[in-house]
């Protein structure tokens, strides 16, 4: 079992359990469609950023106040914001098996989510890489909506990265992204090496989660 | 005039204007269009600069001017618009020495918003927004209107609708498209050509998204397609990032070397997009202006008959295409009754099973006495292009119900149709003129249906002259020379088929056929409708009107492209057919009990285990001994944590599977189905997450609750409405996210003021009981499972009473 198969899985409730075999070939074929079917899109910026207190952060003239973020920016100097999402045909393939086969579907939800949290881990993989020639580190991802990072911040991040142009990233009212296979997020960039391994869940103060990792 | 000039003569736009801003001093996040009011003298200047450089058209400053996107209390979006179109005839009047006629092109951008149904703008609110734009842009003189950077033909739809019906000037429209010549939508270049050419604009085209020399194949296709002039503004190649900024590099010499060759190919209209600057188009023009005369270098696109859907064009040509008959009520008892329930998920499955038995294009008709066909046709259509990308073949006589579905449609569509009677051309025609589509014309007038082959290439031809008068181009009509029956009709078949021959080669058109209507009143049709569909493709049959799902149909089909060569290697014909004759019939695993099938969530054993069961035992029987006890099973094993949501889904559809088998036999014997208690389920508005409300619709149906489902982003009035109106007694909420458990409360306030007694339970992702009981909720669902319990509960009573009323039958 690979990675996103694994990560899939823990979408889908299995905690530490071993999937079964039924679901397992499910979620292997719910890969197979997503891969021929959806195509990864990302859009990024690099800005200048500081965090003024222990619960501001600035980054390109917006103004976030949020304590977790402001923690988990601390240090740095510069900052990514980045937007993905995997397109409209990943939310068509979804509608149209809540039709013929509901949990198809629910494996669909949990694959499309792993697929593009691969995108996003290789991507920014790639992208440390480039970062460190230039003597950067790379936070965790942070993301609207994580902690107490306020998710009508989605509003400014789509507009500062055009991304309804881009990558056709865009939001509802609600501040819901759609697509809904999407994510935005935040990544400081230091000077300084600090090692930090927390990241999504761990950070999370919901500890009875059933997808806690 | 500018349209007497298009397509005869080159014409230049103007370049980028981010870039010019920037140096002007304009400031991140700033909105570039209030600069037209507080920096006018700057914003002349740069369109000054564009006319000097020679540019025949330029844009006004208001990419992004629509009430959707302009967010600014300080100025009226009205003044914005006439200060952008004053601010161009003022840098016209500067900058235009030579005494040239030049234009103003209003700007028009995307609303930043995605539509209805992935998204939560409405077509109806998108075309409001960009209306108000078009009108004040004409108020203030502007010359024509340029729609740019689209990415979604539903959104470009929108545009320009808005402009066409609103305003009296030319409208172009380009998109952006990437590399692999698709928009982010998914839409490809047929779709886009089709789509903008129904439509009528006066020019097509591509702008931003890549530079020039990336453009070339999206270009090839775009000429290959479009008949109208073609419009192509590139960026200064592909946008690179150096701090945090984001820069193109592709100087002008370099840039109009390229945009030579892009106008030797066929460009009709040329200019820049973002990092391009008036030093480009200076340069472009230098480079070209020799041959502007492009009237002899233009070559006429093919005619291609072509139907879209927001993401799929399918071209007809040779090789025949397969339309899928079956969303229609005709002679069909569970569909209508589908239709009279307004069971829209019946209707989606037919859809969506058509589409992967092989189907090109659906048919759609939902024609019923008593029953809103404008209301419901629009409705189908829109849910069906939801989950299906194949483009829709819209088949009403009702005009309403025609406009209705054809304004709201994703694409270009098929009409069916037209024939030769003068009352039917009036009223379809000027549909085809002003939304686009290609329709089907019938062969039958005034006089009836021709018995002879000519007489029916006769009314053809008069359909195809009426239509040319609405400007109407032939590829836009496919002609259907109407199959007969032949136990009626002796020669019925012969006088199709050469029908068939006759237009193809005295007009050129495509062709379509109802095939199956040749067999009626005969034994064993499948044979006499394969044989005659197989006559009617070597005939030249474009696309026949089909059932995709009769192997017979389709075994003529594939056999039919594998012979003429038209699949390649015989591909499909072996994907289909692979394996087949050492198929045995299907063995039923008789050791499997209907119960464990369920439990193990296995569709077909499900199916054969209650077939098998209903030889010694009642419907009912089986349910409450069978799988009732299974489904308790499975759920009480979720709730310990043994069982996991794809696997108490996998029990739950193959309940619904055994459910199915045993309600034929109900109705079969006549014995009314046990009345079922009403819940109505619905994800909040503002919410678009409806995979959680899907689950509990798929739980509550298994347990025997008529499950309403409203969908998603419903408003608390329509919420409100229906329990008043059903008189339901139970309703189940979803909300994903903080920002709309908002509304979640809304509604349970209205709810509780219109309707007493009516129980409401919530779930999602963000609520707990602690939440649940703010917002007043009777009850929190912490899983699917949950919900059950509690309908139970609170429905049992009821139930019970319905199924004892059954058992006393």
């Amino acid at each position: 079992m690979d990675s996103r198969e694994k990560e899939a899985g823990r979408y889908l409730g299995y905690g530490k359990h071993a999937i079964d075999e039924k679901t397992w070939s499910l979620v292997k074929n719910c890969f197979q469609e997503l891969d021929r079917t959806v195509k990864s899109r990302i859009v990024y910026r690099i800005f200048e950023l500081e965090t003024p207190d222990e619960g501001r952060v600035k980054i390109g003239g917006l103004n976030i106040t949020s304590r977790n973020l402001a923690k988990n920016m601390k240090g740095c100097e510069k900052g990514v914001i980045l937007g993905a999402t995997l397109g409209i045909e990943a939310d068509m393939l979804m509608r149209r098996y809540s039709l013929t086969d509901m949990s198809k579907a629910v494996v669909l939800q949990a694959c499309g989510a792993a697929m593009l949290e691969e995108f996003l881990d290789s991507w920014q993989k790639e992208y440390a890489e480039e970062a460190k020639k230039e003597g950067y580190y790379l936070r965790p991802r942070f993301s609207p909506g994580y902690g107490d990072f306020d998710i009508s911040c989605q509003e400014s991040i789509l507009r500062m990265l055009d991304s309804a142009k881009k990558i056709g990233l865009t939001m509802t009212d609600g501040y819901m992204l759609t697509p809904t296979k999407s994510v935005t997020a935040v990544i400081g960039m230091s000077r300084e090496h600090v090692p930090c391994h927390k990241k999504g869940c761990e950070e999370c103060a919901k500890t009875d989660c059933i997808y806690r990792r | 005039m500018i349209l007497e000039r298009l397509g005869k003569e080159l014409l230049y736009f103007d370049g980028g204007t981010g870039t010019l801003l920037q140096e002007k001093g304009m400031k991140p996040g700033e909105l570039p269009e209030t600069w037209n009011l507080t920096h006018t003298e700057e914003m002349v200047d740069i369109h000054r600069q564009y006319f000097e450089a020679g540019s025949d058209i330029v844009l006004t400053n208001t990419f992004g001017a629509n009430a959707l996107k302009f967010h600014d209390t300080e100025y009226e979006l009205q003044d914005i618009v006439a200060a952008a179109v004053v601010n161009v005839k003022e840098g016209a009047w500067m900058g235009v020495h030579d005494g040239r006629e030049v234009y103003t092109a209003l700007d028009i951008g995307p609303t930043g918003k995605l539509l209805k149904p992935m998204g939560d703008l409405s077509f109806e609110d998108a075309y409001e927004a960009f209306k108000e734009v078009a009108q004040y842009g004409e108020e203030a003189g502007a010359d024509l209107i340029h729609i740019e950077t689209m990415s979604d033909t539903y959104e470009v739809k929108a545009a320009v609708l808005a402009a066409k019906e609103n305003t009296s000037l030319p409208v172009f429209a380009t998109m952006i498209f990437d590399g692999k010549g698709k928009l982010l939508t998914g839409g490809d270049v047929p779709s886009v050509v089709a789509l903008l050419e129904g439509l009528r604009v006066d020019a097509l085209g591509i702008n931003c998204g890549m530079g020039p020399q990336e453009m070339f194949p999206v270009l090839e296709e775009i000429l290959k397609y479009a008949t109208v002039p073609v419009i192509v503004k590139p960026n200064a190649g592909l946008p690179k990032q150096k701090d945090g900024n984001v820069y193109y590099d592709v100087n002008p010499e370099d840039f109009a070397e390229i945009m030579q060759k892009i106008t030797e190919l066929g460009a009709a209209a040329v200019g820049g997009c973002c990092g391009t600057t008036p030093g480009h188009i200076r340069a472009l023009i230098k480079r070209t202006e020799s041959s502007r005369d492009i009237l002899r270098r233009k070559k006429k696109a093919e005619d291609y008959t072509i139907v879209s859907s927001y993401g799929k064009a399918v071209v007809f040509g040779e090789e025949p295409r397969i339309i899928g008959e079956r969303i229609n009520p005709t002679g069909k008892k569970k569909f209508k009754q589908a239709l009279k329930e307004h069971d829209i998920d019946y209707i989606l499955r037919e859809g969506i099973s058509q589409q992967d038995a092989g189907a090109h294009i659906l048919d759609v008709n939902v024609g019923l006495p008593d029953i809103d066909e404008p209301a419901l046709m629009k409705e189908i259509v829109t849910e069906l292009q939801s989950v299906t990308s194949l483009p829709l073949q819209i088949d009403t006589v009702d005009v309403n119900a025609l406009e209705a579905a054809m304004r709201i449609y994703n694409g270009k569509p098929m009409v069916n149709s037209v024939n030769g009677k003068q009352e039917a051309m009036d009223a379809v025609f000027p549909l085809i003129q002003k939304y686009g589509g290609v329709v089907v014309g019938l062969t039958l007038d005034e006089n009836g249906i021709p018995d002879t082959p000519e007489g029916r290439a006769d009314i053809a031809g008069k359909i195809i002259k009426e239509a040319e008068k609405y400007g109407i181009p032939k590829k836009d009509i496919v002609i259907d020379v109407l199959t007969m029956t032949i136990s009626s009709e002796p020669k019925g078949a012969r006088t199709t088929l050469e029908a068939l021959r006759l237009v193809k080669e005295r007009y050129g058109v495509c062709t379509v056929l109802g095939v199956s209507n040749i067999s009626f009143g005969l034994p064993y049709r499948p044979a006499v409708n394969s044989n005659f569909y197989t006559m009617a493709m070597q005939a030249g049959l474009s696309a026949g009107i089909i059932n995709p799902l009769s192997e017979d149909m389709m075994r003529s089909y594939y056999s039919f492209c594998a012979l003429m060569n038209y699949d390649k290697n015989c591909e499909r014909y072996i994907e289909q057919y692979a394996g087949q004759s050492n198929m045995a019939p299907a063995v039923k695993d008789a050791k499997i009990t209907l119960k464990s099938a369920i439990e193990k969530g296995l569709k077909e054993e499900a199916h054969h285990a209650a077939a098998a069961l209903l030889a010694g035992k009642k419907p009912l029987e089986i349910i409450n001994e069978e799988m009732i006890p299974a489904l308790d099973t499975v759920g009480k094993g979720f709730e310990k944590g043994s069982v996991f949501l794809p696997q108490l889904l996998m029990s739950a559809d193959a309940a619904k599977i055994a459910f199915a088998v045993l309600k034929e036999a109900l109705e079969r014997s006549g014995d009314a189905e046990q009345k079922k208690e009403k819940i109505v389920l619905a994800t909040v508005k503002g919410d678009i997450h409806d995979i959680g409300k899907n689950i509990v619709k798929v739980l509550l149906e298994n347990y025997g609750f008529d499950v309403i489902d409203l969908g998603k982003d419903v408003e608390p009035e329509v919420i409100v409405e229906t329990v008043l109106q059903e008189d339901v007694k139970l309703v189940g909420l979803s909300a994903l996210m903080t920002t709309t458990v908002v509304s979640m409360e809304e509604t349970i306030k209205q709810l509780r003021k219109k309707k007493t007694g009516c129980k409401v339970m919530v779930g999602g992702a963000v609520l707990n009981q602690e939440y649940a009981d703010m917002i007043g909720a009777d009850f929190y669902g912490k899983d699917a499972m949950q919900s059950v319990y509690y309908a139970q509960q609170i429905l049992k009573e009821n139930q019970d009473n319905g199924i004892s009323d059954t058992k006393k039958l």
